[in-house]
């Protein structure tokens, strides 16, 4: 990541590439959440755009970090930046309807059916599903490593991280007020030195 | 029980701007299930588990939760709620980068951020964790999903279905 690359070297793509237009946006996003199941969106969305040589990696690596810095879904934050960056607002809604389309009708005709019946789920549905809920928390066990993987890296950071998850998990403090608290302390220890 | 779209869309909104990083899963249960009381423990574990073999973002777990709370309404008022502000406010950072990349508080905001990210995301692992396993054969599964997941590149999508499987002939 740390790589020198300067955005303006990098900024004439060799053969030249149709512009973005709105429908092909809307078709890009909607391609990344088809093969994005199960993750990785962020990656499927960097091939799509370079291939496409809409964005260079060096701005792509812009929109990415700025996603981690915003609340919300990392993947639609991204989606809507990238959509921002190349169409404008509109650009940006196309983006997010493109990416979240195709698992909304998955989702609400999956949920329609699960949680309609009358009786509740049938026992072999509902055991698939529990054994569907032990493996997504071993996804959400690897989604979490690196980011303590980099947190471990920030001075303060796993003492800062340790004192959050016992906040929020043993005390089950207010989510804002840990916010605000960690937020402070992290911005003294990590001020900006003068002089830089 | 039926919510109201309204009190639907405010508060998965509220769960939308405090999610950073990922799911807020700590959050969520602590409004959707203990305050608001709109879906259990189990609809929980079982609506993430869904949202992971779904195109898209994992987080479409949203809408499904909307649903129990309050229907097609709820459903969508939830989605919405969720995404759209959030997104707003993205697109917004994005146009205004070029002055925030060279803010000398930017690096500092991040190393703040992040430790909190962190914490935010292993509690959300002892919250799925209570919710969805509830005998040894499912810490097992989650055990050999995780191993399978961090040392090969199996699809995730691929392992959670077939965890499904396991779980339904096993009678999890």
């Amino acid at each position: 990541m740390s790589a020198p690359t300067t955005p303006a070297a990098s900024a004439a793509p060799a053969t030249p590439t149709p512009p973005p237009t709105p429908a092909g946006l809307l078709r890009l996003f909607v391609g990344v959440a088809l093969v994005g199941i199960g993750g990785g969106l962020p990656a499927h969305t960097r091939r799509a755009l370079t291939t496409r040589g809409w964005m260079t990696d060096a701005e792509f690596a812009e929109a990415y970090t700025l996603a981690q810095l915003t609340p919300g879904p990392n993947a639609v934050n991204l989606a809507a930046m990238i959509g921002a960056r190349l169409l404008g607002g509109g650009g940006a809604a196309l983006a997010v309807v493109g990416i979240l389309t195709p698992g909304l009708i998955a989702m609400l005709t999956v949920t329609v059916f699960t949680l309609g019946l009358p009786g509740g789920l049938p026992p072999a549905v509902q055991s698939g599903l529990r054994g569907a809920a032990c493996a997504a928390l071993g996804v959400m066990l690897t989604a979490a490593l690196p980011v303590l993987k980099v947190t471990a890296g920030i001075r303060f950071g796993p003492t800062l991280a340790v004192i959050t998850f016992l906040l929020l998990a043993v005390l089950r403090a207010d989510l804002l007020l840990v916010l605000a608290g960690t937020v402070i302390v992290g911005l003294i220890l990590h001020r900006p030195r003068s002089g830089e | 029980m039926t919510a109201e779209p309204l009190d639907i869309l405010l508060t998965f909104a509220r769960l939308g701007l405090v999610s950073f990083g990922g799911a807020n899963l700590p959050e969520i249960e602590r409004v959707l299930v203990e305050q608001k009381g709109w879906i259990t423990p189990q609809l929980l574990a079982n609506g993430f588990a869904l949202g992971q073999v779904m195109p898209g973002p994992n987080m479409l777990a949203m809408t499904h939760y909307g649903f129990a709370a309050g229907g097609w309404l709820g459903a969508f008022a939830a989605t919405l709620g969720f995404y759209g502000p959030t997104a707003l406010l993205s697109a917004a950072a994005m146009t205004a980068w070029q002055r925030l990349s060279r803010w000398r508080w930017l690096p500092s905001l991040r190393s703040a951020l992040l430790p909190f990210g962190a914490g935010v995301l292993l509690a959300g692992v002892l919250v799925l964790a209570r919710g969805s396993i509830h005998s040894p054969a499912g810490a097992l599964i989650a055990a050999a999903s995780f191993a399978l997941l961090w040392r090969t590149c199996v699809n995730a999508a691929l392992i959670v279905v077939g965890a499904a499987v396991l779980g339904a002939v096993l009678g999890l």
